[in-house]
């Protein structure tokens, strides 16, 4: 069983790029978990196309324990296993507990065990601001994290901050470092910043996605670009970067 | 200083008829109240148990109060330890830190290093995620001489899941070391007391053959270790159970619950199952139904209609031994406890069909704080709750059934309650001693 985590600055493109990455996977043959770690719950929401999915956090709010596995996730397109961890109420409580509440009640019901997956997928918020949002790099969940960044600098020094983190957790023996994903905004020396970053924090930049509507049209779908437009040269950008993601996580080809 | 705000309490629904009962929680849950009465165990005292263990706390300084101070009044200072968190250590976020190398300083400083030492981690690291798991492997890889319990003074847990009660009674045998099996030996395991050697299980056990081990027995750590032996795990208590399954999961030991129960059927039918798992024949019960009917007789020609107090510190099952006085004519009056042991549904059915008017009384409500504790008359209380509430000095003395099993432990019960009846008691002075017949505590 492969496990990633993907981070980046809110807004960057995570979601879209995981969930693009699973379908890829998916396509591939390969069984895909995607556990969407944000309060929002929104990482998911392009497999399974609800509007509404019931979050981890959500049942144990009102059931306690009292809740089987297959409530937790739902399939999305190509059988992707979807998991939303959830979150507090917006402005209250603390979003770092509930992602650790949520992981932890996931491998106590035994997900991992009962749907075997290839890969998973962790799609995690924003910086690594607390504990909580380490969970996902932690020994038993992700073995490589992998950054997603655009040029801008808002989102480098996101990037920069999470490599710190994975930097200050190595002798731990978390997640290692996967390499960096360009999530191209056209900003100027956007290559040439992205480089710079790689370099400072000792890491390559594994893959590129082109800024395209391509993506647009298939969120207004509620799809993948995977699946609603396989055919695209955008489609072939997410398998590239699959394979890409692939090899830099177990070195092998996909 | 403090203020009273409110000059009277309404005190109309403190008690609940048990006809109108609802089962398992007859009270609403809500602010709580201690009463003085503080003869049940804590986790302390539970992990105390493990001979030659260390307990290291890990918390904040303010919520360590209440275990030091068992610590303290055990006279077992020198087995215990604390690890102060301050707000540094969240901002900083080096809590893993923190653990290991505080354990690490409370080592240097111990006069004798312990072979086992019980860590409680508490909600702080429950809230901010700390990775309980990489301390555990640092510390073992450390100090791999010493065997580490995981364990948790976790509150806001207490609610959910495996009580605090429960966990450190898992806890404490995880630190039993696998080893090769033998058929000869059986454990009674998860129990704070240990259980009459004249008691119906204990006596079958012996009599068969097999050697029982009991961690309220072992004196020293390696004596603990031969539990890890035992084919067979019996629990007898229901916050044991979870301690059984743990040790069935990682061990392959077998486990056996027979709860402590007051029913004679149900006694029976533990027997039954005992002596099918030591694979030994059943023993015919009617004499010792017959020694309980007379013992029951005699008791209650001295205690007569004189109204009975039980409450749940006393016995896991106060509803099974209201039941069983009931049905022998004593005259049950009242029952202390704040929710009901899931096992007595159908006891308290029964209760509630037969004896509806019984009146049931929370432990902990905070009217409890206010109510006339004069019962007005003489009373017979089982158990300190009980007898503090009504204010009798006329109480059996015990926690969790008292160590007493079976159609032994009703004939024992049933002598305690007539020495009771006939010898005042000083129940303030008694009740006050925490973890009542922790041997530390003597």
């Amino acid at each position: 069983m492969i496990k990633l985590a993907v981070y980046g600055k809110g807004g960057i493109g995570k979601s879209t790029t995981v969930s693009n990455l699973s379908a890829a996977y998916a396509d591939r043959g390969y069984r895909v978990m995607q556990i969407g770690c944000d309060p929002k719950a929104d990482s998911t929401i392009s497999l399974h196309g609800c509007d509404h999915m019931t979050t981890v956090l959500d049942l144990v709010r009102s059931r306690k324990d009292d809740f089987t596995l297959d409530e937790m996730v739902k399939i999305g397109c190509k059988g992707v296993v979807c998991v939303e961890a959830g979150g507090p109420t917006p402005g209250l409580g603390c979003a770092g507990r509930g992602i650790i509440a949520a992981l932890e009640k996931l491998k106590e019901k035994g997900a991992y065990d009962v749907y075997k997956p290839d890969i998973v997928l962790y799609d995690v918020l924003g910086d690594v601001v607390c504990g909580g949002f380490s969970m996902p790099m932690r020994t038993g969940y992700a073995d490589k994290v992998f950054i997603i960044t655009s040029g801008e600098n808002m989102a480098l020094h996101a990037a920069a901050n999470i490599a710190m983190a994975v930097e200050n957790f190595r002798d731990r023996g978390y997640a290692q470092l996967g390499g960096i994903i360009l999530n191209r905004r056209d900003v100027k020396r956007e290559d040439e910043k992205v480089a710079e970053l790689s370099e400072d924090i000792h890491s390559s930049v594994i893959g590129s996605l082109s800024r395209s509507s391509t993506v647009q049209d298939a969120e207004e779908l509620g799809k993948t670009v995977i699946e609603a437009f396989p055919d695209s040269d955008m489609a072939k950008e997410y398998r590239m970067l699959a394979a890409a993601v692939y090899k830099a996580a177990c070195g092998k080809e996909w | 200083m403090l203020k009273r705000i409110n000059d009277k309490e309404d005190l109309t629904d403190t008690a609940v008829r048990l006809g109108d009962a609802s089962f398992p929680a007859p009270f609403p849950s809500g602010l709580e109240y201690g009463s003085p009465a503080r003869g049940a165990w804590n986790i302390v005292h539970t992990a105390m148990l493990v001979p030659q263990g260390h307990q290291i706390y890990v918390c904040a300084a303010g919520c360590l109060r209440g275990v030091v101070l068992t610590a303290a009044e055990m006279h077992a200072e020198d087995r215990f330890s604390c690890i102060s968190i301050r707000e540094n250590n969240v901002l900083d976020g080096d809590m893993e830190t923190l653990i290991i190398d505080g354990i690490e300083d409370i080592l240097s400083r111990l006069p004798v290093r312990p072979p086992a030492i019980l860590v409680y981690t508490s909600c702080i690291h429950h809230f901010i995620g700390c990775d309980l798991s990489l301390v555990y492997a640092k510390l073992r890889e450390r100090f791999p001489d010493i065997d580490f319990a995981e364990c948790y003074m976790n509150p806001i847990m207490r609610k959910s899941g495996l009580t605090p009660d429960e966990l450190t009674r898992r806890s404490v045998y995880t630190l039993l070391h696998p080893a090769d099996p033998d058929s000869h030996s059986v454990n009674i395991i998860g129990n704070d007391l240990a259980t009459d050697e004249t008691s119906d299980l204990v006596r079958l056990t012996h009599s068969a053959g097999f050697r029982l081990h009991d961690i309220t027995l072992c004196r020293t750590y390696a004596e603990f270790q031969n539990m890890a032996a035992s084919f067979l795990n019996i629990t007898t208590q229901p916050a044991a159970r979870a301690a059984a399954s743990a040790l069935e999961d990682r061990l392959g030991q077998k486990q056996l619950y027979v709860p402590l129960c007051y029913g004679y059927d149900e006694i029976d039918e533990n027997t039954r199952r005992l002596a099918e798992a030591l694979i030994v024949p059943c023993p015919d019960p009617s004499p010792a139904r017959a020694s309980c009917e007379k013992a029951l007789a005699a008791a209650l020609a001295v205690i007569g209609t004189t109204p009975v107090a039980i409450d749940y510190t006393a016995t896991p099952r106060p509803l099974g031994l209201a039941r069983l006085l009931l049905e022998h004519g004593f005259h049950v009056e009242r029952i202390y406890l704040d929710a009901f042991n899931g096992e007595e549904k159908k006891d308290f059915c029964f209760l509630q069909e037969q004896f509806p008017d019984i009146k049931l009384y929370a432990t902990i409500r905070p009217k409890m704080r206010f109510v006339n504790r004069h019962a007005g008359e003489k009373l017979l209380a089982v158990g300190q709750k009980a007898a503090y509430f009504t204010g009798t000095n006329y109480f059996v003395n015990i926690i969790e059934g008292g160590g007493m099993y079976g159609y032994d432990g009703i004939c024992r019960m049933a002598g305690l309650m007539t020495e009771a009846f006939l010898a005042e008691k000083d129940a303030r002075s008694l009740i006050q001693i925490k973890g009542w017949g922790c041997g530390c505590c003597l």
